[in-house]
């Protein structure tokens, strides 16, 4: 992928596609989403020239404004852009992980800038890994608590804004979010027991 | 063991941990419990998935994000608008603060650059953060840190340029120093300056803490933060932002959030009030007035929500007491005795959980509390009063009446009904064991009756009294020989001692009538439970509310599962369980949710004029008014008043509980006219129920002086005082001496005289004094 604008005029119907459960076009919608968050990373970077600070929230934010000013059809509301993109925006972080675990320095952009004592407190890559994939398995028994886990953890929404963006109360959010943990620390922890 | 489950049994299971999740610990238990009856296997599978949660509680699973936020150690040398970052000089929940100069040379005074761990939209976020920054840039006092400049550096990070202060967080200040309550109370009235002038220029704090209010090294409050928590809400939220929204649903402890700001409700000045409530509290007893804070927060956020906090002057007693006392020049006693009172109700009163309740403004917080050091009577009305204590009645399955002839009744009622019983269930094998024992009733109960011959008595009226003197000497061995009945006659005398108020004598009785049924019957069985909770009863008349909780809870126990949950016997042990709880005062809600649930089965069960239910409602209404939902309790007063005369007659003792705990609404609303009228005509028919030395009779005597004294009729509580003060029930005594009704008359020795001899005659002991 390169900087070239993505095809969004695609998007409704990949949308559309995806969630009748066609994985091709899931697949499809997931590669265009993570260009597109990707190139904006890229973008912030050259904007400052050096290692910045990006909060994954501020990414989505500013992605969604950038494809709504471009073509206001692309996606039908803010809060399904959300979710998918959050779940695209998981991909990017882990591999931007993995990545800066590879090579230390010189990766390709900086969501944070880190100093080496607090990689220390971060979740390892091998890890995130791991609740990712749980995490695709929670999406087939329920997907709306592995989102939860994507806009949460991976994207550092707050409760309120999650109950704001699915019209629910945050108690619920919150429920589905202690939901979410135990399916995961159930899965990753007994799956290390096992190991 | 855990395993992984299979995605059916996830889905199976999914709703109930949903359910579970928004329960408290105890709720939690009790449906577990029932859940396990129908179902054993989810019920296991759920509880092995709530020990997972708190596995992963412990270890803190997924609560930080998978890549640290901004490492801003990165901007040493940077420069932020005029000032250049120097060092880091504080990392927190909201974000890291740096220690900055200024770069163009033009000042030399340091500066505290804060960054703030949230980012905002681009655009037009950006431009209301600076809107915000220069409102509260205009904020001017000596007491509040200036705010020099806020803005959005070019990657959207939000910054704040303080005025840097040197100094330490309030409560550190005075635990260094050892202030005593009295100077901490002083340099408190500094942070209500600070904050008054916020409000007065339309600004809220919205996150008062310790750690925003510093203390110079000279002395001088600054508060910090002032609106921040405000300038980092988002617009695009509908309603009001929570103080979890405004942290970005981050690692923040919403340890110093009011209820509104947990629920969401509208932010206003109320909102400081409350935080103020809990800075002083802090200050003064140093616990938090939600408890330890080492729980989850999801726990936290409950109890703020919920759980009405110990009173200041219970708090001090919890745990270091000594050290706290220590940090305050005082001791641990003196402490409580300082606190207990009016220091008590204002900050009562400004940690109400209803805004609405509290101090109307920091001012009037800050007037209250200029009164107390200058000790003058308090504005704010104490929300536990003395005669609380006495507003729930006991129940017992024979309504005792306190009439020579309703004893006599009761007592020849209990007999005949048990005759009854027992001679329908044994007819066949026992008849004649039976007619014997007849017999031997009858003329234990004639031999009670003889004390009516006119032979026997001089002159006057047979009194209950008499009647139960001559029965329970002759318990003992009259009824030796059927000691489930001398069981169930000791209960029946015992509890009618207690609401003659003779609490020795129905000790004695109420014990022997356990200690009997319990071997005779067994402990799980019906007399003795029912004993059990007459028991209770007793002890919570005579204060000691923490032994009655855990009888009751007890009995509670044993009476649902072995009578049901809607038998009677059980709805009457809760009904007292909530009374009991109300009177400890820490779990109102609690006791609210208890006692609605009793109405409600007693309403369906019995019907609504019952006087099981009557007396469901009665408590309701004073747990209502215990919660300082006085409106509530006095509309549901008025309803069970009309009620009650209608089913009872107007002399009825139920009648007249339901009128004090009325009266006692009716005082906290502050409505002394109407308070005084309903005691007066209360008073007029316990005279001629129960006479002038009835412990009920003199409370009533008793809280119209409270209500004399709050109209400053000083000469009318003295004789009030004196016509009651020998009569009161061992549990209000120690009350009188903090009563803030009182306040007005310390130093007074006609009423330091009326103390101590409400003292001698019902002398301390440790568990008479309730927390």
């Amino acid at each position: 992928m390169d900087d070239a604008d993505p095809k969004f005029s695609e998007l409704p119907s990949l949308l559309g596609a995806a969630e009748q459960g066609d994985l091709v076009a899931a697949g499809k919608l997931f590669d265009v989403l993570y260009s597109e968050l990707h190139r904006m990373a890229r973008r912030e970077l050259a904007k400052h020239g050096t290692p910045v600070s990006l909060s994954a929230t501020t990414l989505l934010h500013e992605a969604y404004l950038d494809m709504a000013e471009r073509d206001s059809q692309a996606f039908p509301d803010r809060a399904r852009f959300m979710a998918y993109a959050s779940r695209v925006m998981r991909g990017l972080i882990i591999d931007h992980a993995r990545n800066r675990h590879a090579i230390k320095r010189g990766g390709q952009f900086e969501i944070t800038s880190l100093e080496a004592n607090v990689m220390d407190h971060a979740v390892q890559p091998q890890e995130l890994t791991q609740i990712s994939e749980a995490l695709d398995e929670l999406a087939q028994i329920d997907a709306s608590l592995s989102e939860i886990v994507d806009l949460k953890f991976f994207c550092g929404f707050s409760f309120a804004e999650i109950a704001a963006m699915r019209g629910v109360s945050e108690r619920t959010v919150q429920r589905g979010w202690e939901q979410a943990r135990i399916y995961l620390h159930r899965r990753l922890r007994t799956d290390l027991a096992v190991e | 063991m855990s395993t992984i489950l299979t995605p059916e049994q996830w889905r199976l299971v999914s709703p109930y941990l949903d359910q579970a999740l928004d329960m408290s610990e105890r709720e939690r238990d009790a449906w577990l419990e029932s859940l396990r009856a129908t179902d054993a296997t989810i019920a296991d599978l759920v509880q092995n998935l709530l020990d997972e949660q708190r596995a992963l509680n412990g270890e803190r699973f997924l609560e930080q994000g998978p890549v640290p936020v901004a490492g801003l150690n990165t901007l040493s040398n940077r420069s932020i608008g005029a000032y250049q970052l120097i060092k880091v000089i504080g990392q927190g929940g909201m974000g890291s603060v740096w220690l900055a100069q200024r770069s163009d040379g033009r000042f030399e005074r340091h500066a505290a650059v804060k960054f703030l761990n949230t980012a905002l939209a681009a655009g037009s976020g950006a431009e209301r953060f600076k809107r915000e920054g220069s409102i509260l840039g205009r904020l001017c006092h000596p007491n509040i840190a200036d705010l020099l400049d806020a803005g959005v550096t070019a990657d959207g990070q939000p910054y704040l340029v303080l005025e840097y202060i040197e100094g330490l967080p309030l409560s550190e200040y005075c635990d260094q120093h050892q202030l005593d309550i009295d100077s901490r109370i002083r340099l408190f009235l500094d942070v209500l300056k600070a904050v008054a002038h916020a409000h007065a220029n339309l600004v809220v704090h919205r996150d008062i803490k310790p750690s925003n209010v510093l203390v110079t090294i000279d002395g001088h409050v600054k508060l910090l933060d002032f609106g921040i928590a405000k300038m980092l809400a988002d617009e695009s939220h509908p309603g009001e932002p929570t103080l979890l929204t405004a942290e970005g649903g981050g690692a923040l402890t919403p340890q110093f959030a009011a209820p509104e700001q947990i629920t969401g409700g509208s932010i206003t000045t109320a909102t400081d009030v409350y935080g103020l409530g809990v800075l002083l509290y802090l200050l003064l007893t140093g616990r938090h007035p939600a408890g330890p804070l080492s729980r989850s927060t999801a726990e936290l956020v409950r109890s703020i929500v919920e759980t009405e906090p110990s009173r200041p002057s219970s708090a001090i007693a919890l745990s270091a007491a000594d050290s706290n006392a220590e940090n305050r020049s005082s001791t641990a006693d003196k402490l409580r005795r300082k606190l207990r009172g009016d220091l008590d109700t204002i900050i009562g009163k400004a940690l109400k959980k209803e805004p609405g309740e509290r101090y109307a403004s920091v001012q009037a917080l800050a007037d209250d509390l200029q009164r107390y050091l200058s000790s003058e009577p308090i504005s704010a009305r104490p929300d536990t009063f003395h005669y609380r204590a006495g507003k729930f009645v006991r129940r017992n399955r024979t309504a005792v009446s306190l009439t020579a002839l309703a004893v006599l009744a009761i007592l020849f009622g209990t007999a005949a009904t048990l005759l009854q019983a027992r001679s329908a269930r044994r007819q066949r094998d026992a008849a004649l064991r039976e007619r014997d024992h007849a017999n031997r009733i009858a003329d234990f109960m004639t031999n009670m009756f003889k004390i009516s011959d006119p032979s026997e008595t001089v002159g006057r009226g047979v009194t209950a009294r008499e009647i139960l003197d001559k029965a329970s000497t002759e318990i003992e061995q009259g009824l030796a020989d059927d000691p489930m009945l001398q069981a169930q006659m000791m209960q029946t005398m015992g509890t009618a001692y207690l609401n003659l108020g003779f609490y020795e004598r129905s000790h004695f009785l109420l014990e022997r009538a356990i200690s009997i049924s319990k071997s005779a019957g067994g402990p799980e069985n019906q007399v003795t439970l029912s004993c059990m909770n007459d028991f209770a009863g007793l002890l919570t008349q005579e204060g000691k509310y923490a032994d009655a909780e855990k009888l009751q809870r007890e009995t509670l126990e044993v009476q649902r599962r072995v009578l049901g949950p809607e038998h009677l016997d059980t709805l009457i042990t809760m009904g007292d369980l909530s009374g009991t709880i109300a009177l400890r005062g820490d779990r109102l809600h609690e006791a609210e949710k208890l006692g609605r649930e009793v109405l409600e089965k007693e309403r369906r069960v019995l019907g609504p004029e019952n006087r099981h239910t009557l007396i469901a409602m009665d408590s309701l209404a004073a747990i209502l008014g215990t919660e300082g939902k006085l409106s509530e309790s006095e509309q549901l007063g008025a309803e069970t008043i009309e009620l009650e005369r209608r089913v009872f007659g107007p002399d009825h003792l139920l009648v007249l509980n339901t009128m004090g705990n009325q009266a006692d609404t009716l005082y906290l609303m502050g409505k002394y006219p109407e308070a005084q009228r309903i005691l007066q005509q209360t008073l007029d028919i316990q005279l001629r129920v129960l006479g002038p030395d009835h412990p009920e009779t003199a409370r009533s005597i008793y809280n119209l002086a409270c209500v004399a004294a709050r109209q400053g009729k000083r000469d009318e509580v003295f004789s009030l005082l004196d016509r009651s003060i020998d009569h009161l029930s061992p549990r209000t005594v120690p009350k009188i001496e903090g009563d803030p009704a009182f306040k007005p008359l310390e130093g007074f020795p006609r009423f330091s005289a009326l103390v101590e001899r409400a003292k001698r005659r019902h002398p301390v002991q440790g568990a008479m004094c309730p927390l």
